[in-house]
């Protein structure tokens, strides 16, 4: 078997086992108090912190991109607008500077 | 959905309450093509990589579908280029994703009952996209839940495999998805996201702090954006 073939072998078997452990993970632990408070706290703080990974390694353009989006979201709360919005000013940003 | 002017297959059944597993599954999938065209331009320059590596249609759709994680397919694969063991391509692909764990742990109330082969299947459908955008369409007051994961995760699952089979085979038509701005899809996309789930400054704090340890930690150690 290829290299390529056994990359993919591994990255369907580990992959699926996160995703099933999670839910294994999820099933066993109590669903009162503090257990449910942090997993309706979850989604918004995993976004924040892909969001942070993913700025941190940009640049300014990116930035100013990023706070016009913001901008767009919190006006329109909508996704495609923000979408539009957000890479129109990242690729007029990135020619500009 | 996002917009409430648009045709929106949940505010058009709203005043009947709990949608229908099939019109639930339809709202995922019509509410997810925006963030789908996100993917199609992942996918394609996914394809490239994979070109790159020596991989065929058959390698890369058969990735595409079975691994289902795009990050960890770009830095396993493109760890492969770069000259590095199949082993350390694997662990470098790997390390990107122990969030979906938490984000399947999150599901256990809409999985919980359900016969096993719609728990395996709703589990590998889970992606950052559909498993946030089904959390923000709840923030709305939507009563979504399983079959809207679902439904969302099928267009994406297609649209990847799709994209990712167009990006080996036409390798060098394509442009770079950075040179036309498409690189930042996913960014604003979870931009618009994280404001649908805003409930209140209680958010606050907890989003802060998650924000500051994951940028530091990026900023210490070099890590790969997922």
């Amino acid at each position: 078997m290829t290299d390529q073939w056994w990359l993919i072998l591994g990255l369907t078997l580990g992959t699926f086992s996160i995703r099933l452990g999670g839910y294994v993970l999820g099933a066993r632990l109590p669903s009162t108090g503090v257990w449910t408070r942090a997993f309706s706290a979850l989604p918004g703080c995993l976004i924040a912190a892909l969001l942070a990974v993913i700025l941190v390694q940009e640049n300014m353009s990116e930035w100013i991109a990023a706070a016009i989006a913001l901008a767009v979201a919190m006006l329109t709360r909508n996704l495609p607008l923000t979408m539009i919005a957000g890479i129109m000013a990242v690729r007029v940003l990135r020619v500009s500077t | 959905m996002f917009d409430m002017q648009m045709e929106s297959p949940v505010a058009t059944v709203e005043s009947l309450g709990r949608l229908s597993p099939w019109q639930e599954f339809r709202a995922g999938f019509l509410d997810i093509i925006p963030l789908a065209f996100g993917a199609a331009f992942y996918g394609a320059a996914f394809g490239l990589l994979a070109a790159q590596a020596g991989m065929g249609e058959m390698q890369t759709s058969v990735m595409g579908a079975f691994v289902f994680a795009g990050s960890s397919q770009i830095v396993g694969v493109e760890r492969l280029v770069s000259g590095a063991s199949v082993i350390a391509a694997l662990m470098a692909g790997l390390a990107l994703n122990p969030r979906i764990l938490l984000m399947t742990a999150s599901l256990r109330d809409d999985l919980k009952g359900r016969p096993v082969w719609q728990i395996l299947l709703g589990v590998h459908l889970t992606s950052d996209e559909n498993w946030a955008l089904m959390h923000a369409t709840r923030a709305k007051g939507h009563a979504v839940g399983y079959w809207y994961l679902v439904g969302g995760g099928a267009l994406l699952l297609s649209v990847w495999v799709a994209a990712t089979v167009f990006g080996v085979s036409f390798s060098k038509l394509l442009p770079a998805p950075r040179s036309i701005g498409m690189d930042f899809a996913f960014t604003v996309a979870f931009i618009a996201i994280l404001c649908n789930l805003w409930r209140g400054t209680g958010d606050l704090l907890p989003w802060m702090v998650s924000l500051g340890c994951a940028g530091t930690l990026a900023l210490l150690v070099p890590i790969e954006a997922s």
